[in-house]
């Protein structure tokens, strides 16, 4: 066993020192640190634009948000979603639209279409689980969807993962203060 | 007597507990320098760190093992391989930034070939970075020179690598020396328990440590003398 010099022991060994491993590195290290973190946010982003442009949809992967879909879909479940134009949209189809004016995108079935013969669309969609069709949800005046208001339609799911969306949705500190406490260990921890 | 076994499964230190030399400005024992940013650094302490944290006890073998070849033997450290990557890394990130931006200005349809381009270069980037470092950069931390005192012969070149296997204590350092006249490699390496080198606190031991860096290297500088 090697017994160590008397030069640290006026310094206290107990407080946390969260910088110890910055306070070590050169001009170099520390760059690197911040480029490790740039590039696990970029990674993340990368992978969301890829899947915009293999899916064609502006926002490949959804979370139900509401019981409006119930047997078939539950609140809290994930969805992945396509836009190819080239599909055509059928009654009875499940997609997901955005009302203009309105963020949230709403996921119901296709209940009317009707179709020019140049391939344009109105149709009318309704939630499984309501009474009534979606008339009320659409803007004033506004009977019909048209292909523009189509975010995507539903070509798969997974149920319960998109309660972690909902959860930080409705507690926004908690997501903050997740992703700070993430953010602050990338960029802290030297990487072996 | 017992050797100190780094086998504590999931103990991650998170950068705290004991790492560094505790807060607080430096003492600054004549070093003559001044600055915020001097004050900040704690080259000059004795280096501690949480004794059961693999990552930490490589990154501080690996550092004293420069500080030896560095100061010691006045060797003037190449940052090619080093700015090598990093350049990679930068590269990549402009494509990401550039996707960022071009999408937010232009907003989703018009902008698929700008961002199909855009997602397609980063990953080839990842790709080419993952060779870099698994076939160029290998384990490798130091690459030093020594200036040929006489100016005339090109430089030689020292590098040093290192291995420490998760949640083990043997920890293997290994010396590659290039000749610049010959370009003749030469490697000494040694593997070693890290119990030897830190004691019960955690602190390194340099003058355990500092005579086996001395070992390596000067086996490989005598091999020349004699040639």
């Amino acid at each position: 066993m090697v017994r160590a010099g008397a030069v640290g022991t006026h310094l206290s060994t107990s407080s946390l020192d969260i910088f110890g491993d910055l306070r070590k590195m050169n001009k170099r290290q520390l760059y690197y640190q911040v480029l490790n973190f740039a590039m696990i946010v970029s990674s993340a982003l990368m992978i969301w634009k890829g899947l915009i442009v293999l899916t064609g949809s502006e926002s490949p992967i959804v979370v139900v948000l509401s019981g409006s879909m119930e047997p078939a879909f539950h609140r809290g479940d994930l969805l992945f979603l396509t836009n190819f134009r080239e599909d055509p949209i059928r009654a009875g189809e499940i997609v997901v639209f955005k009302v203009e004016g309105r963020d949230i995108p709403i996921v119901h079935r296709v209940i009317k279409v009707h179709e020019k013969d140049n391939g344009d669309i109105k149709f009318l969609t309704k939630g499984d689980n309501n009474e009534v069709d979606d008339r009320g949800l659409y803007k004033e005046g506004q009977n019909w969807l048209e292909k523009k208001d189509v975010v995507g339609r539903a070509r798969g799911f997974l149920p319960y993962v998109g309660m972690v969306t909902i959860i930080m949705n409705d507690y926004p500190k908690f997501k903050y203060a997740l992703l700070a406490v993430m953010g602050a260990y990338v960029l802290l921890k030297r990487e072996s | 007597m017992a050797a100190v076994t780094a086998a504590q499964g999931g103990r991650s230190s998170g950068g705290g507990g004991g790492g560094g030399a505790g807060g607080g400005p430096s003492c600054g024992t004549g070093s003559g320098r001044s600055g915020l940013l001097d004050k900040w650094k704690i080259d000059d302490k004795p280096v501690k760190i949480d004794k059961w944290d693999g990552s930490a006890v490589k990154n501080s073998l690996d550092d004293s093992a420069k500080k030896v070849l560095l100061e010691k033997y006045k060797y003037v450290e190449n940052f090619g391989l080093i700015d090598g990557r990093l350049t990679i890394c930068t590269i990549s990130c402009f494509f990401a930034i550039v996707a960022l931006i071009w999408d937010y200005m232009h907003p989703f349809p018009e902008s698929k070939p700008v961002l199909a381009l855009c997602v397609i270069s980063y990953f080839v980037m990842m790709g080419i970075l993952t060779i870099y470092t698994s076939y160029k950069e290998k384990s490798i931390f130091l690459v030093a020179h020594r200036k040929d005192p006489t100016g005339m012969d090109p430089d030689d070149i020292w590098q040093l690598s290192s291995s420490l296997k998760r949640f083990d204590d043997k920890y293997t350092l290994k010396l590659t020396f290039i000749s610049g006249r010959t370009k003749q490699q030469r490697e000494a390496e040694f593997t070693k328990s890290i119990a030897k080198f830190f004691d019960h606190s955690g602190t390194l031991v340099m003058d355990a440590y500092e005579p086996e860096i001395s070992r390596l290297h000067d086996s490989l500088a005598t091999e020349r003398k004699i040639k």
